[in-house]
């Protein structure tokens, strides 16, 4: 096995490693000793903000619980706020470690005076999973792109759907949503591109994939005429054409570039 | 405890760059930008950066009047002429608009955009560059006439703008 071959595999078996599990993409899932948290086990809403909060930050250095307080209930006065975080961690350290006794250090929370971190080193993240996936996939790129392909492939049926659902209007999950829908997006492109051979009709899945993630996207738009293309059905690669030039006028008022204008003569003059 | 309001009105502006070879074999580049509200979900994609403006002040001004639901005629109309000023500080270009976006939403944003664009067609008409010349009596006269027509457009935005605060406040 090449060096290549082991890092993926190290990649991939990460997750059977992990005792916990968080799935943020498409809805939360929290998974502990392979049981799904539900509901009931949070407690209140407040455990679980806080707990996808910290996740969300969980690049950054230990937060200060002002910081936490500020950011997630940041109308709050002083002592609600004081509150909602003492309620909300008991909510999540009890929620992850039912049975750890009192006086014991948190597994997977750390505090280090007033401030706080998850411990992301023993947990396993999809969105982590998604982001050392895609960079070993392009580190690959000139190097195996089989290894690129199945990399790709993994991270995008990591992506279920957009970055914690639930938490669509608070400010704090918004950048890490743009940041993954834009990751994903790029993903989508390449292995379609990459698969344009051997599989059309997954370059055309992804293809539609990335355009219901955002119809504009150009991209996506010469993947599917190409993919259609070698899969030998014109007419529908002429119907991708003429449904991008619709989407860009009506959403900017622009033409498609001339990259996608050379693609549609390719497929018209046969 | 008494009811929170919504203070906050947060945007994600992407912008993607797009460099390509005209048909004249020329450089060029362009940016296609799409901005979101967060708290209302709602997106436009733009070319013009003008049209994230507009759609970042559709949302400034429905927070705004969100916020002075409740309040007297006086105060609606100190804290919208309050706001309306750091407007016009903060988008010179635009002060206009952000009144007619509180009133009515697109219609009227529309109408003044295509009589600016019109008059800015008539002038540049009138005046060509090659030839130019001091004003004028006619082009004052010209100009009088249409700030008054402005004027009395403003007037009749800010009659609309009362009677609305009036049956709010009914």
């Amino acid at each position: 096995m090449s060096i290549s071959e082991e890092k993926l595999n190290e990649l991939l078996s990460k997750k059977n490693q992990a005792d916990l599990l968080v799935e943020t993409l498409g809805q939360l899932r929290v998974i502990r000793n392979k049981e799904e948290l539900n509901d009931k086990s949070w407690g209140r809403d407040k455990a679980l903000q806080l707990f996808e909060f910290l996740v969300t930050a969980r690049n950054r250095m230990a937060l200060h619980k002002e910081q936490i307080i500020a950011r997630i209930w940041e109308d709050a006065s002083q002592k609600e706020g004081d509150n909602n975080f003492k309620v909300a961690l008991h909510g999540i350290n009890k929620a992850l470690e039912p049975e750890r006794k009192s006086r014991t250090e948190p597994k997977y929370i750390s505090r280090q005076g007033l401030t706080y971190r998850l411990k992301k080193e023993i947990v396993w993240i999809d969105v982590d999973a998604v982001d050392e996936l895609i960079e070993f996939a392009n580190e690959q790129l000139e190097i195996n792109v089989d290894l690129s392909i199945l990399a790709l492939k993994e991270a995008t049926k990591l992506f279920q759907g957009i970055y914690l659902p639930n938490r669509i209007y608070e400010d704090w999950a918004t950048v890490e949503r743009e940041r993954l829908q834009v990751l994903i997006l790029g993903a989508y492109i390449l292995l379609g591109e990459l698969l344009l051979g051997s599989n059309p009709l997954e370059s055309i899945r992804l293809a539609q994939n990335a355009l219901q993630m955002d119809q504009t996207w150009e991209d996506a738009h010469r993947l599917l005429m190409n993919a259609y293309m070698h899969k030998g059905n014109r007419p529908s690669a002429i119907k991708a054409y003429k449904n991008c030039v619709k989407i860009l006028d009506k959403e900017f008022g622009i033409e498609p570039l001339p990259e996608t204008e050379k693609l549609y003569q390719e497929i018209v003059s046969g | 405890m008494s009811k929170r309001i919504n203070e906050t009105v947060s945007f994600v502006v992407r912008f993607t760059q797009k460099i390509f070879e005209d048909k004249n074999g020329e450089a060029n580049v362009q940016w296609r930008g799409k901005i979101s509200h967060v708290q209302g979900s709602d997106q436009k994609n733009f070319i013009e950066f003008e049209d994230a403006l507009k759609f970042i002040q559709e949302k400034l001004d429905q927070l705004t009047i969100a916020n002075i639901d409740g309040k007297t005629d006086e105060e609606k109309e100190g804290i919208l002429t309050k706001s309306w000023d750091i407007w016009n500080k903060m988008s010179k270009a635009y002060p206009k608009m952000v009144l007619d976006a509180i009133k009515d939403p697109k219609a009227q944003v529309s109408q003044i955009q295509e009589q600016i664009a019109q008059v800015s067609g008539e002038l540049s008409q009138k005046i060509e560059i090659d030839s130019w010349r001091p004003p004028s009596k006619a082009d004052y006269h010209k100009l009088e006439e249409m700030m008054g027509q402005m004027s009395d457009q403003m007037k009749t935005l800010n009659k609309k703008l009362d009677d609305l605060s009036k049956k709010k406040s009914k």
